[in-house]
């Protein structure tokens, strides 16, 4: 039977990223797509009625205070820092959720793939190498990155990252910097309060949109593709 | 916020670089820049200030000052470089607070101003950065908002009762259902938890205290002296009553990420010497009641060591103590031993990795240097993510596509609170309904996508009541016709190849009209453990073509040929002549009966801009059959 089904970007997506990163080590990891608020803002940082709870629209789940659609995948390093002691290397891609207006390069739901790497003496230059060696598996070719002073409630220093994919003829995505995620080094106050020592351990944490990925690696121009279901999308993958 | 180039130059006696240098230097060193648009003469910037600058960032100083520091440009006049001034007290007011959530309040006595339009400058000063100029009064309290970071508000004396002279000004929290009408005329009913400005003599209020002024006390032509007040609230206090009432203003979003209460004293005398100079009359004296020491923060201390260890730099004392001295804080710099005493503005200054974090992003974050990752087995491989991509790959070798749909459901069980709409109301406890969605819908699109059956799969989480799992969910639906049938065989033999792949049969939730969900996470506790991924093979590069919204047309055509005749040959031909809205063609079936070959295929049409009927899909088939009959075929 020549009739070969397709399988959905996102899952194609994650498949790559879990063989590159498995490649240095990352562990797949996983956490609820229902979170508890403390893993999800109350340990990450970011204190109950204070304004960088306003970054992220949230979704709460009726009659259950205690519980919200986790709204990054950031609720999972918490979980898995207080199963795994250091030296960790770990990835999540799984699904969040933001209360937001959807359009064509927002959805309501959508993914996230997180990086967490923890061990006695993990910089910055770390994560610049980490994420140069994945971007350029992944995009093909030689990625750069740079960092711009940014603010995350669970990271101290912030960042912005940006990343050049070097020249290539007709990649249009390639020889410009674009802007594609926060991250840093993550915040003593996490890091103490998933049980891990920030005076002896120190590393960082990525966030990054997968949805993003895949848009700019298969030139995707509406999010809201990925799931509607529809197979004149599906099927061209 | 908004800044504009004009505004911040007011701080340096040297001339600002340009607009485009200026843009880059706050970029990668300060804050993220959304827009940069030309108003007059003026540049005007939008950044992006994130919560832990707010309390002094959201001001045209702490533009100014992370400048300063960033161009290493002396500032002519730091309005919070000296010790803030003060005015004589005046007897003519007195001031009560008597909740806890205001620390600090004071009101400067401004007698004899002239209310009217305020002086060029200032309003296009205001203009630049989006602000309507009211009168000279409102737009000097607005200039000091925007200047220095301090809600000013001002009231008309002549609107609140005098007592012997003396006007009485109390805060307090505001009573159960007691009723505020804003300035602008909305109405609140407020709760004990917030608090108001009242005229202490007659308990009526005046504002809502840190967020919006009230009806009635405001200036109007006819006000010839003021109270104005410069005042701290605390920031929950009014972030909670900001988001209450719906309301967040300048005001409160200055105090909710809490600014200082020592800028209120700044405030007050730059708020009442500007209004002086745009609306003349002259500043009685001020009151007020609150802790009016200067806050002294704590200091910071940091090791050299620590500093390289977080940017992977070998950064020597001298280097760091250039960008120290950039910032012009107190410290002390000893045996690599670095102890900052941050200004009073700075609440974001608190651990060490607050003040690294400074350090790097005036060094220059692009400076950091990569270090490449080592290679290394994982500590142990993912079960669920391994056997799904087993799952994936089976399916995907007889034919199933896979598909992600919402996780979002009119109805369910679990149900979200703040849903984004009515169909979107609860979390799905099943993935059959959206499968069997998304079968229908792509009922239509099979001709178009050369498929006979819609053959799809999803894997993805489910919500019970407290349960979550992961579920593989299947559907198929054949037929002829474009009534479609749900077919249950051919969803046997996909369950049969999963139980061959697995070597465990799935056992199923629910299996129906062509449709069956199993639980992947069941499943995982009856397989082995994993010990190593599969390789996943490095697709080729796709890139994905956008497609038409319109439906598509499908026609039919069967016809006799030679028996030496291919059917590339006659699709090539057919395909060609009838034209380019002709997307597919699809060979049906091929036969041959009394030394003569039989040929079917479908055609299928389809344009980007309009939906095609289905006399024009005929007319598009009138050429095929003048290509069959001048090829000699014979249509059947």
């Amino acid at each position: 039977m020549k009739n070969i089904g397709h399988q959905h970007p996102l899952s194609k997506v994650i498949a790559e990223i879990n063989q590159i990163f498995a490649e240095i080590g990352f562990v797949f990891a996983e956490g609820p797509e229902r979170e508890l608020v403390k893993y999800n803002f109350d340990m990450l940082n970011v204190p109950v009625d204070h304004p960088s709870r306003d970054m992220q629209d949230t979704f709460y789940l009726a009659d259950a205070p205690e519980l919200v659609m986790r709204t990054h995948t950031s609720a999972v390093q918490v979980r898995y820092m207080l199963d795994n002691k250091p030296p960790i290397r770990m990835i999540c891609p799984g699904k969040v959720f933001r209360n937001e207006a959807t359009d064509a390069t927002h959805e309501a739901q959508f993914f996230q793939l997180e990086g967490l790497m923890i061990d006695k003496d993990i910089s910055l230059g770390h994560m610049k190498g980490v994420l140069e060696y994945f971007f350029s598996k992944f995009f093909g070719g030689e990625v750069q990155v740079r960092f711009r002073p940014s603010f995350f409630p669970f990271v101290e220093p912030g960042v912005e990252v940006d990343m050049k994919i070097a020249s290539q003829e007709g990649n249009k995505l390639s020889g410009k910097w674009i802007e594609l995620m926060g991250a840093g080094m993550v915040h003593p106050n996490v890091l103490h309060a998933a049980g891990v020592d920030p005076k002896t351990y120190q590393g960082f944490a990525f966030g990054m949109g997968m949805d993003r990925l895949a848009v700019m690696k298969y030139g995707v121009d509406d999010i809201r593709l990925m799931y509607n279901g529809d197979l004149r999308f599906v099927n061209q993958f | 916020m908004l800044f504009s180039r004009n505004w911040l130059q007011t701080f340096f006696e040297t001339p600002l670089p340009q607009a485009e240098v200026l843009e880059e230097k706050l970029t990668f060193y300060s804050s993220e820049i959304d827009e940069v648009t030309a108003v007059g003469d003026d540049m005007v910037f939008d950044i992006k200030i994130l919560p832990d600058k707010s309390a002094w960032l959201l001001s045209h100083r702490g533009v100014a000052k992370e400048l300063a520091v960033i161009l290493d440009l002396p500032m002519m006049n730091d309005p919070l470089q000296e010790a803030p001034a003060t005015f004589a007290e005046t007897d003519t007011v007195t001031v009560n607070t008597t909740t806890p959530t205001c620390d600090y309040y004071s009101v400067a006595r401004i007698s004899g101003v002239t209310v009217g339009e305020s002086p060029a400058w200032l309003k296009t000063a205001l203009g630049a950065i989006g602000q309507r100029s009211i009168n000279n009064i409102v737009d000097a309290t607005n200039y000091v908002m925007f200047h220095l970071g301090q809600p000013l508000h001002a009231f008309d004396a002549g609107k609140l009762v005098a007592k012997d002279g003396v006007n009485n000004i109390t805060v307090r929290s505001a009573k159960d259902g007691e009723e505020f009408k804003s300035l602008t005329g909305e109405e609140y009913v407020l709760t004990t938890n917030d608090a108001v400005i009242t005229d202490g003599h007659t308990d009526t209020v005046l504002a809502l205290a840190g967020v919006k002024g009230g009806v009635g006390s405001g200036v109007d032509e006819s006000t010839t002296v003021i109270l104005l007040e410069a005042a701290h609230f605390e920031r929950v206090a009014t972030r909670l009553t900001s988001k209450r009432h719906k309301l967040q203003t300048d005001a409160s979003k200055r105090y909710e990420n809490g600014i200082d209460k020592t800028l209120a004293q700044y405030g007050l005398v730059a708020g009442a010497n500007l209004i002086t100079q745009v609306a003349g009359g002259e500043v009685v004296g001020m009151k007020s009641v609150g802790d009016e020491a200067i806050t002294r923060r704590a200091p910071v201390s940091v090791s050299l060591e620590r500093i390289n260890s977080i940017f992977g730099l070998a950064l020597t004392q001298a280097e760091v103590e250039i960008i120290i001295k950039c910032f012009g804080y107190e410290y002390t710099f000893k045996d690599e031993m670095l102890e900052v005493t941050p200004p009073f503005e700075r609440n974001d200054l608190v651990i060490a990795e607050d003040v690294i974090e400074e350090i790097g992003r005036m060094y220059g974050l692009t400076h950091i240097v990569s270090i490449a990752p080592t290679p290394m087995a994982v500590a142990e491989c993912n079960s669920r993510h391994f056997y799904a991509e087993k799952i994936r790959h089976a399916l995907m070798g007889i034919g199933f596509s896979e598909v992600y749909t919402s996780t979002f459901r009119a109805n369910d069980i679990v149900k979200i609170e703040n849903a984004l709409a009515s169909d979107k109301g609860y979390l799905r406890s099943t993935l059959v309904l959206n499968i069997k969605e998304a079968g229908e819908r792509n009922i239509s699109y099979r001709d178009l996508l050369g498929l006979t059956a819609v053959k799809i799969f999803e894997i993805g989480t489910v919500f019970g009541s407290q349960s979550e799992e992961f579920r593989v969910c299947l559907l198929v639906q054949s037929g002829t016709s474009y009534k479609a049938k749900m077919d249950e065989p051919l969803v046997a033999e996909a369950l049969t190849t999963l139980s061959e792949v697995l070597g465990v049969t799935p056992e199923l939730l629910s299996n129906e009209n062509g449709v069956v969900e199993f639980s992947l996470d069941a499943l995982l506790s009856q397989l082995p453990a994993v010990t190593a991924y599969e390789e996943v093979l490095s697709s080729e590069a796709i890139r994905y073509q956008p497609f038409s919204v319109y439906p598509s047309v499908s026609r039919d055509i069967a016809m006799w040929v030679d028996e030496s005749t291919i059917v590339e040959e006659v699709a090539t031909a057919l395909l060609a002549a009838a034209g380019a809205l002709c997307v597919r063609i699809t060979h049906l079936d091929t036969f041959t009966k009394d030394d003569r070959t039989s040929m079917a295929f479908r055609l299928v049409f389809q344009s980007n801009e309009k939906t095609l009927t289905g006399s024009e899909a005929d007319e598009m088939m009138n050429s095929v059959y003048s290509v069959i009959l001048e090829r000699g075929w014979e249509v059947r």
